[in-house]
């Protein structure tokens, strides 16, 4: 019963990666598209501990440790660079 | 079905329906503002309570301690990066959407035209 938990999981995960790429592709405003990296990498991240947990792999979740802080630094330059781009809106 | 599991299936519950409202809210809203609370909804709560659900169902102790550092420190990144992203946006002056004069017909008191 507890891998077929883990196993819905990873699926329901997957989608909502999908579904925030397709965000991220459509998204009018910068704003939006740095909405959904920011959603992106936190599911990504669920993504990695639900496997690591399913696999009892523990590398995974160093992995995802070292994926959050980096994504997150790397979140900050993209935001910050994304800074001026945002009030025009029109174009990424 | 032992107690784990149950607990573990409340949680990835919560997390499939919390995820599935927010990605709903993000297509739905119509305002780079509101598409963010929906946002953060799905990217913090679905992603923390999938995060209980694992620590839940760690088989070993070695994994648990990791999967509570993770969530400590996904703790910090989720909230600041949707912080970040509001103030950058909100700074920039991104017009806040208003619902137009014709869709006033909800509010009951008269509005004077």
């Amino acid at each position: 019963m507890t891998s077929l938990l883990l196993h819905y999981m990873q699926w329901f995960l997957i989608i909502c990666a999908v579904v925030c790429i397709i965000r991220l592709l459509v998204g009018p405003t910068a704003a939006d598209r740095l909405v959904a990296l920011n959603i992106l990498s936190g599911v990504a991240l669920a993504f990695l501990v639900v496997r690591g947990v399913a696999q009892e792999r523990v590398l995974y979740l160093d992995v995802a440790l070292v994926y959050d802080i980096f994504g997150f630094l790397g979140f900050l330059a993209i935001a910050r660079f994304l800074k001026d781009k945002i009030s025009d809106g029109e174009e990424m | 079905m032992s107690v784990r599991e149950w607990f573990a299936l409340i949680a990835f519950a919560s997390s499939v329906l919390f995820g599935s409202a927010g990605l709903v809210g993000m297509f739905r809203f119509p305002d780079p503002y509101s598409r963010m609370q929906a946002g953060g909804l799905c990217g913090t709560t679905a992603v923390f309570s999938a995060f209980i659900g694992a620590l839940i169902l760690a088989p070993n102790a070695a994994i648990a301690a990791r999967v509570v550092v993770i969530m400590v420190f996904f703790l910090v990144s989720a909230p600041t990066g949707s912080y970040i992203v509001a103030r950058f946006t909100w700074q920039s002056g991104t017009p806040v959407w208003k619902p137009l004069a014709k869709t006033k017909r909800l509010s009951r008191k008269k509005e004077p035209t």
